[in-house]
C-alpha cells in the first residue's frame, strides 16, 4: 500500500496560505491612503479567481468573461437605482444569482462548441450584453452608465466611505475570503479533479463515463456567479457602473492577470492581480505607452516561454530542485 | 468592402493556418500607417503606396511569423491568444511612440474624389473603386487558392501537415508565405479603409470584433464565404443603423451568435475545415 | 454478453464495418485480429458508442444499447483502452486512476469533500496501482513516464471502472516485452465472469491469452474459432498470419 501520497495531502491547509490574508490585513493598517486602490486589487483578484475556475481548471477558453462581471455590476446598480434596494449583502447574492443564471443559460448552449467557435461565441455573448446595456438606456443609463449610486451600511454597521474606502476594503476582503473558500473547496474536490480531467483529455473523460457537459456547465455557472459577485463589489465600492465593465478590454485584462500569475493554481490570481495592478498603477500613469509596450512584450514572452506564469516559473524551479535532491 | 479586404487576410491566416490570430487588426493598422506615411513624407502616389504597404507589412510579418508564430502552431488556443494580444499591445505602443497618438488621414488622389454618375445613381467614386478592388481581389484569391499549384499545396499542408511534408512540400516556408500574404492583404485593407474606418493606434482593438465576426460567419478559410459575409454584415450594419439606430449592432451580434451555434463552421464553411 | 447484429459503418463510400454479427460471451477471453486497416479500432468505437453505426445494433445482455451515449454505456459496464494513450498527461498517475474510480463510484460530481479525503477512492486506486506495478510512479505525472509505463496506466484506468466487458485496443503495443507479463497478470486477476476482448498484433500474446479468435478483414468477419482452428485455417494464414506462425 502507498503511504500518504501527494494527492491525499494536497487539500490540507499549509502555513503559507495564511500569508496573503495577513498581508492584506496588514496593508489595511500600513497604507490607509491606498485603500481605494487596494479595493480594486481585491476585486480583480476575485474576478481572476472566477476565471481560473473555467480557464485554469476546466480548460474552457473564453474571451467573454466580463459578461458576468458586468451582469453582476449592473444587477446591483439597477436594483439600487430603480427599486431603491441598497442593502449590499443581499445585492451580492442577487448579482450572483443573475450572473449565475446567465452563465447557466449561455453555458448550456455555448459549451456544445469548442475551440475557435467557442471563443467567438463567448465574445459575442459579451458584446450582446454590452449592446443591450447600451440600448436600454432607461434602465441602465446607456453609454453614461449609472453614476452616484449609494448603498446602505454593511450589516447596518459600517457605512461606505467615499474618500478612504476603509469599509470597502474590509468588505471586499471578507467577500473575497468567502469566495476563495468556495473555490478552494471546489478545486480540491472530486468535482475539481474531474474538471482537470476534462481539461487534460476530453476523449478519456468520455471513456470513463463522466457526464462531461454537465460538469462543464456547472463549472461555468459557478464561475459566472463568482464573477457576478466581483462585478457587484465593483459597483458597490465605487458607487457607479458604466459600459466599461462589459468591455473586451476587461475580459482580456483579467485573462492577462490570470495568465501572468499562473492559471490552474489557486494563488495565481493573487500574484497576477497584485503584480499587474501595481505595475499599472505605477507605470501606466507616468508612461502609458511604455506600459503598453512592456505589457505586450511580457505577454509574448509568457506565451512563448513561460506558459504557467510567475507561479509556474517557481513551480518548475522547485520541481527541478526536488529532482536533483532525489 | 473594406471589411472584406481586411477580413479575407484574416481568413487566410486563421482559417487556412488554424492559428487564432487576434493581431490581424494590428497588421491592418501597420499597413494603414505605412501607406499614409509614405504618401505624406515621400510623396508616393496612392497606388504605389498601397503596394509599398503590402510589401512592407508582408516583410515584417515574415519576421514575426518565423520568430513568434511558428513555435506556437501546435500550441493551445490560449497561448496563441496571449501571443497575439501581446503583439497588438506592442504594435500600438510602438506606433504611439514613433508616430504619435493622433488620428492619421489619407490624402486621396484627385481621380478618386467626388461623385461618379452611374446613370441611375450618383455614388462616391472612392466607394465604387473599393467595390471594384474588392471584387477583383476576391476573384484573384479564389483563383489562386482553388486553381493553382501553390493553392493546392497550402490546402494540402493545412489538411495533413505530415503527409504534405513527406510529399516534399516545405510546409514551414509555405506557411510563412501564406502568413505574409494574409498580413499583406490586411495592410491593403488598412490603407484602403483608413478613409472610412479612421486610423489611429486604437484601431486593432476597435475593429477586432468585426473582423472576427466576418470570418466566423463566412467560414474559416473560405474566400468566397468571407466575401459574402462581409457584404452581408456591412449591408446589415448600414441598413439597421438607419432604420433602427440603437439596436443595429445588437442585432448583428445576436445573429452571429445564433448562426455560429447552428453552424459552427460558418455560413459558407464546409464541415470539418477547422 | 455483448453482441452486434448486422453492424455497418460507412465513411462516405468507404465501408469500414460490413454486416458484423459478433458475440462476446460472459467470461470470454476473446481476441480480434486482422491486417492494418481491417476496421478493428472502428469496431471498438462502434461498441463503445464513440461512433454511431450506419446500420445494425449493439446489444448488451440482450438489451439494445445502440442509441445510448458513450458515458451511459460505461455506466452499464463497457470499458475500453485506447490504441494510442489517452491519459490526463499533466496529472499524476494516482490522479489519473482516481478520476476513473470516482466516476465509477458516482462521486465524480461531488463538490464539497476533498478528493484527497475519499478513502474508498484512494484505496481502490492504490490497489490498482499496486497491481500494475506502478507503485513507485504514483506521484509522478504522466508526461514524466516512459511510454511503456503510461500503457499500464491506460489499463489501470479501464480496470478502475470495474467493467463487465473490457475492450483492449492493442494494450501491449509500446510495452517492452519484458513487462508485458504485468499486463497478462493483471488481466488474469480479473473476475472470471468479465468478458475481455483484445485487439493485438503480437501473435505470441494472442495465443497465450485468447480462448477464441475472430479475424476481421476489410470490415467483415473473415473467420472465427478457437486458437487451434484459426492457426490451422489456411486462408487466414494466407491473408494475415503468414510468417508469424510459420516461423
Amino acid at each position: 500500500m502507498i503511504a500518504a501520497t501527494e494527492l491525499a495531502r494536497r487539500h490540507r491547509l499549509r502555513w503559507w496560505e495564511a500569508l496573503p490574508w495577513i498581508a492584506s490585513l496588514a496593508c489595511f493598517f500600513a497604507f490607509p491612503n491606498y485603500l481605494a486602490f487596494g479595493t480594486q486589487v481585491l476585486i480583480t483578484i476575485l474576478f481572476a479567481l472566477s476565471l481560473d475556475l473555467v480557464l485554469g481548471y476546466a480548460g474552457i477558453v473564453t474571451l467573454g468573461h466580463a459578461a458576468f462581471f458586468g451582469a453582476g455590476a449592473y444587477t446591483v446598480g439597477m436594483m439600487a437605482m430603480h427599486w431603491g434596494w441598497n442593502e449590499p449583502i443581499s445585492g451580492l447574492i442577487a448579482a450572483a444569482l443573475v450572473a449565475g443564471a446567465i452563465g447557466l443559460a449561455s453555458g448550456l448552449v455555448l459549451l456544445r462548441t469548442h475551440g475557435l467557435a467557442l471563443l467567438m461565441l463567448t465574445l459575442c455573448t459579451m458584446a450582446l450584453l454590452e449592446q443591450a446595456a447600451n440600448m436600454g438606456a432607461a434602465w441602465t443609463g446607456g453609454f453614461d452608465g449609472m453614476p452616484g449610486l449609494s448603498f446602505s451600511k454593511i450589516l447596518g454597521l459600517f457605512g461606505f466611505d467615499v474618500l478612504y474606502y476603509r469599509s470597502q476594503y474590509l468588505y471586499a476582503l471578507a467577500v473575497l475570503f468567502a469566495c476563495f473558500a468556495i473555490v478552494r473547496t471546489l478545486v480540491y474536490s472530486s468535482f475539481g479533479q474531474s474538471l482537470t480531467g476534462i481539461r487534460e483529455n476530453l476523449l478519456r473523460m468520455h471513456a470513463v463515463g463522466a457526464p462531461v457537459r454537465v460538469r462543464q456547465v456547472l463549472a461555468y455557472t459557478v464561475s459566472a456567479a463568482l464573477a457576478g459577485v466581483a462585478g457587484a463589489l465593483f459597483t458597490q465600492a465605487n458607487g457607479y457602473v458604466n459600459l466599461a465593465v462589459l468591455s473586451l478590454e476587461r475580459s482580456a485584462g483579467v485573462m492577462i492577470v490570470l495568465i501572468l500569475g499562473g492559471y490552474g493554481r489557486l494563488y495565481g490570481a493573487f500574484v497576477g492581480a497584485i503584480a499587474y495592478m501595481l505595475l499599472e498603477h505605477v507605470l501606466a500613469k507616468a508612461y502609458p505607452t511604455a506600459w503598453q509596450l512592456g505589457l505586450g512584450i511580457t505577454l509574448i514572452v509568457v506565451a512563448l516561454f513561460a506558459r504557467n506564469g510567475v507561479i509556474g516559473i517557481f513551480d518548475s524551479l522547485r520541481r527541478r530542485i526536488e529532482r536533483s535532491a532525489r | 468592402m473594406v471589411l472584406f479586404i481586411v477580413s479575407v487576410g484574416l481568413s487566410v491566416t486563421m482559417g487556412l493556418m488554424g492559428f487564432v490570430n487576434l493581431a490581424h487588426g494590428g497588421f491592418a493598422m501597420l499597413g494603414g500607417y505605412a501607406i499614409v506615411l509614405s504618401m505624406k513624407h515621400w510623396g508616393l502616389p496612392f497606388p504605389a503606396a498601397l503596394a509599398f504597404g503590402f510589401f512592407a507589412v508582408a516583410a515584417v510579418s515574415v519576421v514575426l511569423e518565423r520568430l513568434l508564430y511558428a513555435p506556437l502552431y501546435r500550441a493551445t488556443e490560449l497561448d496563441q491568444v496571449l501571443l497575439t494580444i501581446g503583439l497588438v499591445f506592442t504594435m500600438i505602443a510602438t506606433l504611439t511612440l514613433s508616430v504619435g497618438p493622433e488620428t492619421q488621414t489619407v490624402e486621396l488622389p484627385e481621380w478618386l474624389r467626388g461623385q461618379t454618375d452611374l446613370g441611375f445613381i450618383e455614388y462616391r467614386t472612392y466607394s465604387l473603386a473599393l467595390i471594384v478592388a474588392g471584387t477583383a481581389l476576391m476573384i484573384a484569391l479564389w483563383f489562386g487558392f482553388e486553381r493553382t499549384r501553390i493553392g493546392a499545396r497550402i490546402r494540402a499542408a493545412v489538411d495533413n501537415r505530415r503527409m504534405a511534408q513527406s510529399m516534399g512540400v516545405d510546409v514551414g516556408r509555405l506557411f510563412t508565405l501564406t502568413f505574409a500574404l494574409g498580413s499583406g492583404l490586411a495592410a491593403i485593407g488598412g490603407g484602403l479603409g483608413a478613409e472610412i474606418l479612421g486610423l489611429d493606434p486604437q484601431y486593432p482593438f476597435r475593429y477586432l470584433a468585426y473582423f472576427l465576426i466576418v470570418v466566423a460567419v463566412g467560414g474559416l478559410g473560405r474566400i468566397s464565404g468571407v466575401f459574402f459575409a462581409a457584404i452581408l454584415i456591412g449591408v446589415l450594419d448600414f441598413v439597421l443603423k438607419i432604420y433602427f439606430p440603437k439596436g443595429g449592432t445588437l442585432f448583428i451580434y445576436a445573429l452571429t451568435l445564433i448562426l455560429l451555434l447552428a453552424r459552427p463552421h460558418g455560413l459558407f464553411g464546409k464541415k470539418g475545415t477547422s | 454478453m455483448l453482441e452486434t447484429k448486422g453492424l455497418c459503418k460507412n465513411f462516405g463510400a468507404l465501408e469500414v464495418a460490413r454486416e458484423v454479427n459478433f458475440r462476446l460471451e460472459r467470461g470470454a477471453r476473446h481476441a480480434l485480429i486482422g491486417p492494418n486497416g481491417a476496421g478493428k479500432t472502428t469496431f471498438i468505437n462502434l461498441l463503445t458508442g464513440v461512433l454511431p453505426p450506419s446500420r445494425g445494433s449493439v446489444l448488451l445482455e440482450g438489451e439494445d444499447v445502440t442509441l445510448l451515449a458513450q458515458a451511459r454505456r460505461v455506466k452499464r459496464g463497457i470499458a475500453r483502452t485506447f490504441q494510442i494513450n489517452q491519459l490526463f498527461r499533466g496529472l499524476t498517475v494516482q490522479e489519473n486512476v482516481c478520476i476513473a474510480v470516482s466516476e465509477r463510484l458516482g462521486v465524480g460530481g461531488s463538490m464539497l469533500r476533498a478528493a484527497g479525503r475519499r478513502a474508498d477512492v484512494l484505496d481502490e486506486a492504490a490497489r490498482l496501482i499496486d497491481m500494475l506495478k506502478l507503485g513507485q510512479d504514483a506521484d509522478r505525472r504522466i508526461i514524466e513516464l516512459p511510454y511503456g509505463r503510461q500503457r499500464l496506466v491506460e489499463i489501470a484506468l479501464a480496470l478502475g471502472l470495474q467493467p463487465r466487458v473490457l475492450l483492449l485496443d492493442e494494450p501491449a503495443a509500446g510495452i517492452p516485452s519484458a513487462e508485458s507479463h504485468i499486463l497478462l497478470d493483471a488481466i488474469a486477476t480479473l473476475p472470471k465472469d468479465i468478458a475481455v476482448l483484445i485487439i493485438e498484433h503480437d501473435m505470441d500474446l494472442v495465443f497465450r491469452f485468447a480462448e477464441r479468435i475472430t479475424v476481421l478483414v476489410s470490415g467483415a468477419i473473415f473467420a472465427e474459432g478457437t486458437p487451434a482452428e484459426i492457426a490451422a485455417n489456411r486462408e487466414v494464414r494466407s491473408v494475415y498470419l503468414g510468417s508469424a506462425l510459420d516461423g
